[in-house]
């Protein structure tokens, strides 16, 4: 299995970027890309090349659903699994967002401590 | 049997004539009489034969109705001598039937009684028909000197008249018979006297009516028995005063009038043997014979005692009645009566018996002037159609002034062309004053209503609308219209509180309480040309004063405004709560990388500051979850993804996650027991309740102490799961409002016990829309249980 290094993040809150950064990088070991919005993700996911993408669902102008579909016509999604981040969920929409090609959905507010570890086990689960 | 000289066939009709008027003196088969044997006798005797009959003569034999030297009582009438007699007027003689063609092979000849000698005379009634003979005969040939002849005709004219007199004595006894039951059966009683006055018969009622047994009364003087002397006295001599003559104070009082072809009938007071007198009416009628002379009298007398206990009965029941009975009858040619007043007279109309004459007038008079014209045309027509009267009307009373009475009568057509009216009319003036003031509140209730800003609509006991106050009218666009309840709610435009759901009839607040229920405060909306308008309905049963429902009343108050000032408040916390939520997810996790020392260490001066403020952010996020559940709840917008689930490895799991919380407190959780049940729920709604149950268990129990969570079956498909604490308890004041938004035990508590006040508000909304129930148990000092119920079934069974 190859090992997980470069991670795309998608996400309009400066904040949570950082935070989401400071974790993903200090604690997993990751290399992180932020973007803050979806037409950024679109502009520079081919020269990072990511092997995992995270994103924001609810964001200004193009939302993270509609990033993921575009972000299909740029990069393999079976080599490269998505996570979404979204605040507390109804029933149903977890499984509406793995239909559009999610590996999974991370529950914000998110503890920064697990997520690293949450990312790993999507990871290895995906049997990439 | 035939004779060898066959008899000429009568005719038949004179035959049948004949048998008829034999049978007219109802003799034949009767038994042997003295007086018929003495002319058979005699016969015998006169004609010097050894037998004579009296033979009577029917369609197929002789019989005899007296016989003298023989031993049979009839013969066939094919072989009888007497069929010949009876053909012709005279007496029939044969001197030696032997020598005569005609009988000499009659077996009565040729053997017993070997008959040679016979005569005959034939028995004619007086219409002229030979009914049969009186015969004499001899086993040896003779015959009869012209005397004999003449003597045998005689006898038998004497048992005709012995035939006629029977058959009168016949009908005599009969008449004397009919005559007698006719007395008997009389419902008056009857005395019959002779021309002097005494009694010579009496029926049993006369008997009972008087006191006497018949014996004691035959042969008594009427008068002197039965009649008060003063009665007879007083009549005489008005009987004296009126014919210009004397007329003795005895029987002559009762015949004197019918010698002048009168009819005497009068009432009377008799005496009864006891003492007392009997109301009678008495009528007396002469007997005369047929010769016009006169043979006695028969006085019937007709007890009134029972009649004026009738006019006595009716009497006190129409002192009973309030107001005026009366019969009244209007004859075709104007004239009008009353056969019939009670005493009300005075109460109604003001009118003494003394001022009513035979007709209308006096009654009419006292009719308000105004009303005079009306009455009359409603008699009229009443009379004309045959129709029940009923009419209120005013009366001039003399002593009351003006009063309200309202007349009811019924009327009857008679056989003379008069109309007979029974009716009663009763003083109603407190009544109609009652009814006056009731109008008037009426109004003024109508006016309340229509000035009203809540709707108010009313229907009766058959579900029939009644009433529609302004405010519905403009609510509803409608008026009040012949709609059955299964369509109101689509014809009115009811709708649930989301204002698309179109309320079923059962659902109809109206309805509902057409039912029997009280309703209050069900929401609902009425939606007219696209505008939504929430209601409260109020809802009651109307009942009658007898306890019977008579109808139902919904009042409906608009809380549209109200609910839009819901609507934004709700719309401006979820708002908030969203808005809040970003930056607190970046404070929060910044803190926690801090705390966790991703960043490095952390000098130790600085940590407990920091932890305070991560736990704190913490906090506030579940504030913000629970606001945000709690808004989506209560505006139902929150999904349930509903899955049957064991019931075990929820608890379980819930126990798990909150160990952690528990430990904080040095509290352990502890699970009993758990059936083998599955629960069909949303298993993370389910687990938000445990933690919420467990978590303020733990935050409640003493350190050191347990949180026992266990689940038992309450019914075969019912489990209750409880969490019980060793902690203070619920206090008696806060048990009311423990599920309500933002409770806690007070309001210090939640700095120092932590929590947002919300779980248990959402936990109760949770269960209750998974079907579920919440509630606990507490005795204030000694610890809580909080539980909640769920239907469930048995593992491996599908859910029912």
């Amino acid at each position: 299995m190859t090992e997980l290094k470069r991670i795309l993040h998608v996400e309009d809150d400066p904040s949570i970027q950082a935070v989401v950064k400071v974790a993903l990088e200090a604690i997993g070991g990751y290399q992180v890309l932020s973007c803050s919005s979806g037409q950024q993700a679109l502009d520079e996911v081919q020269a990072f090349d990511p092997q995992f993408i995270l994103l924001d669902v609810m964001m200004p102008g193009m939302g993270g659903p509609e990033t993921l579909t575009r972000l299909a016509e740029r990069v393999d999604l079976s080599q490269v699994p998505v996570a979404f981040m979204t605040a507390k969920v109804q029933p149903g929409e977890v499984e509406h967002l793995r239909g559009l090609g999610a590996r999974d959905v991370i529950v914000k507010p998110f503890d920064p401590m697990r997520l690293a570890g949450q990312i790993q086990a999507i990871w290895s689960a995906g049997g990439v | 049997m035939e004779s060898s000289n066959p008899t000429p066939a009568p005719a038949p009709h004179r035959e049948l004539s004949r048998l008829a008027a034999l049978l007219r003196y109802e003799i034949l088969d009767t038994p042997d009489e003295a007086a018929f044997d003495d002319i058979a006798h005699l016969a015998a005797h006169i004609c010097q034969t050894p037998s004579a009959l009296i033979s009577l003569v029917d369609d197929h034999r002789q019989w005899f109705k007296s016989r003298v030297g023989l031993d049979v009582s009839e013969t066939a009438r094919g072989v009888s001598f007497c069929t010949h007699t009876i053909e012709g007027q005279d007496v029939f003689e044969v001197r030696d039937a032997r020598l005569d063609q005609r009988f000499s092979d009659n077996p009565l000849v040729t053997g017993e009684p070997h008959i040679r000698f016979y005569a005959g005379a034939p028995l004619t009634s007086p219409d002229g028909f030979n009914l049969g003979t009186v015969c004499v005969i001899d086993a040896k040939p003779r015959s009869l000197s012209e005397e004999q002849r003449t003597a045998l005709a005689r006898l038998s004219r004497q048992v005709m008249r012995l035939f006629e007199e029977r058959l009168h004595a016949h009908r005599y006894a009969e008449q004397a018979a009919m005559q007698q039951a006719l007395l008997n059966s009389a419902a008056s009683a009857m005395l019959v006297t002779n021309a002097d006055g005494y009694i010579t018969g009496v029926n049993p009622t006369a008997e009972r009516l008087f006191g006497y047994s018949e014996q004691l009364l035959i042969g008594q003087p009427l008068t002197q028995t039965l009649f008060p002397i003063d009665a007879l006295v007083r009549r005489a001599s008005i009987l004296s005063d009126e014919r210009g003559e004397t007329v003795e104070p005895g029987f002559a009082v009762l015949t004197a009038p019918l010698a002048e072809g009168q009819r005497e009938m009068r009432e009377w007071r008799l005496l009864h043997r006891n003492g007392s007198t009997v109301p009678v009416l008495l009528n007396v009628s002469a007997i005369h014979d047929e010769h016009e002379v006169l043979r006695g009298y028969i006085v019937s007398a007709y007890d009134l005692a029972h009649q004026e206990h009738l006019q006595l009965r009716l009497q006190q029941i129409a002192a009973q009645v309030p107001g005026l009975l009366f019969q009244f009858c209007w004859r075709p040619d104007g004239n009008s009566s009353f056969p019939y007043l009670s005493e009300g007279l005075e109460d109604v109309y003001g009118l003494s018996a003394a001022e009513m004459a035979p007709s209308i007038a006096p009654i009419y008079s006292r009719v308000h002037p105004e009303d005079r014209e009306h009455v009359l045309a409603s008699i009229r027509h009443a009379a004309s159609t045959l129709t029940p009267w009923q009419f209120e009307h005013r009366i001039d009373h003399p002593r009351k002034g003006v009063i309200w009475v309202e007349a009811r009568a019924t009327p009857m057509r008679q056989p003379d062309g008069s109309v007979l009216w029974h009716g009663l009319v009763t003083d109603v003036t407190e009544r109609k004053a009652e009814q006056l003031e009731l109008d008037k509140q009426q109004e003024m209730n109508r006016r309340l209503l229509e000035a009203l800003s809540e709707a108010v609509v009313a229907c009766d006991a058959e579900g029939n609308l009644t009433l529609f106050n302004n405010t519905a009218r403009i609510w509803h666009n409608l008026d009040v219209h012949d709609v059955g309840p299964e369509h109101w709610a689509e014809y009115y435009r009811l709708f649930h509180a989301d204002g698309e759901t179109p309320l079923s009839m059962d659902e109809v607040p109206l309805m509902r309480a057409l039912r029997g229920e009280r309703i209050r405060n069900q929401e609902m909306t009425i939606v007219v040309n696209g505008t939504v308008r929430h209601v409260l309905a109020n809802a009651d049963p109307m009942f009658a004063s007898n306890g019977q429902q008579s109808g139902a009343v919904v009042v409906l108050h608009d809380i549209t405004e109200r609910k839009q000032i819901e609507i934004m408040q709700r719309d401006f916390v979820s708002t908030v709560s969203h808005e809040l939520r970003t930056p607190l997810t970046s404070i929060t996790a910044s803190l926690g990388l801090i705390c966790g020392r991703v960043m490095g260490e952390v000098p130790e001066y600085l940590r407990e500051l920091l932890e305070i403020a991560h736990q704190n952010s913490k906090r506030l996020s579940a504030l913000i979850d629970d606001l945000l559940d709690i808004d989506k709840l209560y505006a139902g917008k929150m999904r349930f993804d509903m899955q049957a689930h064991p019931l075990q490895p929820l608890l379980e799991d819930a126990l798990r996650n909150n160990q952690g919380y528990a430990d904080s407190y040095s509290v352990s959780i502890e699970m009993d027991q758990c059936p083998a049940v599955a629960v069909h729920v949303d298993a993370m709604r389910l687990e938000q309740v445990l933690s919420n149950l467990l978590s303020n268990a733990a935050k409640y129990s003493p350190a050191g102490e347990t949180v026992a969570l266990s689940a038992r079956l309450v019914e075969p498909q019912r489990v209750r799961v409880s969490v019980s604490d060793k902690g203070p308890g619920i206090a008696d004041a806060f048990r009311e409002r423990i599920f309500g938004k933002f409770a806690q035990a007070d309001s210090s508590d939640t700095r120092q016990q932590g929590g947002t006040g919300l779980g248990l508000a959402i936990s109760k909304q949770l269960m209750e829309h998974m079907d579920g129930e919440i509630g606990f148990d507490s005795t204030p000092g000694a610890g809580a249980c909080f539980w909640f119920e769920l239907p469930c079934h048995a593992l491996g069974e599908a859910a029912t």
